[in-house]
């Protein structure tokens, strides 16, 4: 609508910052940690665009409108490479406790955020056409963040050797979740043609869901390792 | 550089500014991108005898609003067609900003009421200057959508009850429409033109050595049938140029009975069809009876004028043919006679049509003349107009609004029979209730059908041909205006794109502003209580695991 709306709209990204501020990473100096696994993001969607565009047949029919759940399936497969990239990033860049699996996930979200949203914030949202899909999609970041602070908490846990083998299972259960969330989460939105305001909702719902469930598991093991 | 930074802020202190100073005007350049997008047809522009008619401006970039809540210069009324009444028109076009106007989706589906409305309203705007932009578009759901919109919210307004803070709510949830239309103002097109075409059967020669007339054609008496190809309406465009047709299906059916020794008449049949009759005040006539070149206009038995031969609109009316004359005719001249003929005709072999005469003065202090045979009786030629119009000032004469098509076609070969059928009898001076018409030169739909949809006299060169095809003499000219005093002119257009952007007021935008800083309150302190929450679960899950150890010692062992 105006310049003042596109405020509003990344206003709404702050979040992003608060994380960083007050989960102790500036403290550690870890901003240039976390523009490194922004790079890292960068490199693994570069890659899995290559997959996409060589290997997969590109359905143009789910583009008007309706959910083709086989596409989806594929395309979500290739999603296993988002992982790769987290175990990558976990792995390269150093850090300790928390703050590694902070950096990781802030990194990745950001890095996310910058490039998947932010030309269409700055064409879209500054334009003369109101639109609640900005506002929209920015709420969904913030529900993005804590999905990847969750994801990376699950890749690290799935990494650890010293974890108990009875929860095993359940972690490589949420990671799947989490991988597959477009395939199962968009096709019941689609089925039960959810509003966007309530599907939002929904996603923040089984975020938090996830993000609780790996917290125990995580609470668990940094107890035991004495993090 | 960054990677000596350890803090957001330090980046800042680098050489980021410089970086920066690239990216921004990058980022400016890209343009916001463009909303719900409509083509619109502007309205007409023109000029004649130094009068201004239809829209004069083209520029909209205002709030919508509708037909019922505009107060100001700074809207522009969205409506429909059916919704506006000429009061209101005449409101809008006093105070209004600008008009954006929308086609019913079907013209045929409405009611007669409903129809003849329409009708008097588009002839009221074409009757005068209108100062403010005006545009047309054609029925979508989107812009359906966005009118029932624009009408509704104020309606609940008004119900609702008017406490501050209901109509604050109100105001934040209201939904608002900017328009803008990015139209170039019509500048003076110079080489505006009236095109007149005309051409004449010339009898077989072997049929005139057997005349005594000794082969000069030209000094038999002539019967001259012209029409009005109308090249506008309301808008640039016109959809049925039913009369065009009819002048077509006569050239046609006529030139079976030329090309026959036998039956050549003893009458030259000349053709006339000159550009935009009524609402250029019959411009082509006028230039063509003052030319000296064009067909001997000697001997002129009369002269045939036909004006919206059909009613393209309201057909529901019994099929009547009014003959217009500016005298009455007198006993046994010309005019007379055929209207005897016509009148004998048509009550003999079609039920359905009845044909009366009118007489209307031809008045000399209007500044626009009302029949095309005013033109020619003011030079002393018998004339009169065939037309379905009884009045001069029907809004049916400009309409541009069409009923079906087949309906329109089987009335115009009635009137194409009996009219063909009526010269016919003229110039053989044969019984009215012999058919001529009849059996290989029977007078058919596709006779008509294939001229209706002609747009102007040199689009395709469709008249052109026709005329080369079966008439001889044949000459276009061009009237172009004056460069002083022009006796009309027109303005270059183009059909711009109508953009409609949903907006909202500035008070939603504070409204955002304060719902999102709660919001990120409560972001805030759920990560400045997120520690808190940490160890909490983290003493459960110690309590739990002590459980659990207790519970299986093989775990511990494992450990």
């Amino acid at each position: 609508m105006t310049l003042y709306h596109f405020g509003n709209c990344v206003a709404l990204l702050l979040p992003y910052y608060f994380t960083y501020k007050y989960s102790g990473l500036s403290e550690y100096g870890a901003f240039w940690k976390c523009v490194q696994a922004g790079c890292i993001y960068i490199f693994t969607q570069l890659c899995k665009m290559l997959v996409l565009a060589t290997f997969f047949y590109s359905d143009s029919s789910s583009s008007n409108g309706e959910f083709n759940f086989f596409a989806e399936i594929l395309r979500c497969s290739v999603d296993i490479a988002d992982l790769l990239g987290f175990a990558l990033i976990l792995s390269r860049i150093p850090g300790k406790g928390h703050s590694k699996l902070i950096t990781a996930g802030l990194g990745w979200a950001t890095a996310e955020v910058i490039l998947s949203r932010g030309i269409m914030l700055w064409v879209g949202a500054r334009g003369t056409e109101f639109s609640w899909i900005y506002i929209q999609k920015c709420l969904e970041s913030n529900v993005m963040l804590v999905q990847h602070l969750s994801t990376a908490t699950l890749i690290w846990l799935f990494t650890r050797h010293d974890l108990n083998k009875a929860l095993k299972p359940l972690v490589s259960i949420l990671l799947v979740v989490t991988i597959f969330k477009g395939v199962w989460l968009e096709g019941l939105l689609h089925i039960l043609s959810i509003g966007p305001w309530t599907s939002i909702a929904v996603k923040a719902l089984v975020a938090a869901i996830i993000g609780f469930c790996s917290l125990n598991i995580y609470a668990c093991l940094a107890q035991q390792i004495g993090i | 550089m960054l990677s000596e930074a350890d803090n957001l802020a330090d980046i800042f202190r680098g050489g980021l500014p410089y970086f920066l100073i690239i990216t921004l005007p990058i980022l400016i350049i890209c343009s916001p991108c463009l909303a719900s997008e409509f083509q619109v047809m502007s309205m007409t522009k023109f000029d004649v005898n130094g009068e201004q008619f239809g829209s004069r401006s083209s520029v909209i970039s205002l709030e919508a609003k509708s037909l019922y809540t505009w107060s100001t210069g700074r809207h522009c009324v969205l409506a429909r067609l059916m919704d506006i009444s000429i009061s209101d028109f005449n409101k809008i076009r006093q105070k209004a900003g600008g008009l954006i106007i929308m086609f019913p989706d079907n013209v045929q589906a409405l009611s007669n009421e409903v129809k003849d409305q329409i009708l008097m309203l588009e002839q009221q705007m074409l009757s005068q200057s209108i100062p403010i932009p005006v545009y047309f578009a054609p029925f979508t759901k989107n812009l359906e959508h966005i009118i029932n919109d624009i009408t509704s919210t104020p309606i609940q307004n008004n119900v609702q009850n008017k406490t501050a803070l209901g109509q604050l709510l109100l105001s934040v949830n209201a939904n608002g429409y900017h328009i803008t239309v990015d139209g170039q103002n019509g500048v003076a097109n110079k080489n505006s033109k009236v095109s007149t075409i005309q051409g004449e059967f010339v009898p077989n020669p072997f049929a005139m050595q057997q005349l005594e007339t000794g082969g000069d054609s030209n000094i038999l008496p002539l019967i001259l049938i012209t029409a009005n190809l109308k090249t506008f309406g309301i808008i640039n465009d016109y959809p049925l140029n039913a009369d065009t047709a009819v002048l077509m299906a006569l050239i046609e059916i006529f030139s079976k009975l030329h090309t026959t020794v036998s039956t050549t008449p003893k009458y030259r049949l000349g053709f006339l069809l000159s550009d935009s009759g009524l609402l250029l005040n019959f411009q082509g006539s006028k230039k063509w009876i003052e030319m000296d070149d064009n067909l001997a206009l000697r001997n002129v038995e009369f002269v045939l004028c036909l004006d919206t031969i059909t009613r393209s609109l309201d057909s529901n009316q019994p099929n009547v043919l009014y003959m217009h004359v500016s005298k009455p005719p007198k006993e046994k001249t010309s005019i007379s006679n055929y209207f005897k003929l016509l009148k004998s005709i048509a009550g003999h072999h079609n039920k359905n049509l009845t044909v009366e005469g009118i007489h209307k003065k031809i008045n000399l202090a209007d500044s626009k003349l009302s029949w095309e045979h005013e033109r020619f009786c003011m030079k002393r030629f018998p004339a009169f107009t065939l037309s379905s119009a009884k009045s001069p000032v029907s809004p049916l004469r400009t309409t541009m609004f069409k009923d079906n098509e087949s309906y329109i076609i089987e009335h115009l070969v009635i009137s194409v029979k009996n009219i063909a059928e009526s010269l016919a009898c003229y110039m053989y001076k044969i019984d009215p209730f012999s058919e001529v018409f009849e059996g290989h030169a029977a007078i058919i739909e596709d006779n008509i059908r294939p001229y209706l949809g002609i747009k102007a006299t040199l689009q395709n060169n469709d008249i052109k041909d026709g005329f080369e095809k079966y008439l001889k003499n044949v000459k276009i000219f061009f009237d172009k205006p004056d460069e002083r005093e022009p006796d009309f002119m027109f303005y270059s257009s183009n059909n711009p794109k109508l953009n409609i952007y949903r907006v909202k007021p500035a008070i939603f935008d504070l409204f955002l502003t304060f719902a999102i800083s709660v919001y990120l309150f409560g972001v805030y302190f759920a990560i400045h209580f997120f520690p808190r929450f940490y160890s909490l679960i983290s003493n459960s899950t110690n309590i739990y695991i002590r459980c659990f150890i207790k519970s299986s010692p093989n775990a511990l062992k494992r450990k």
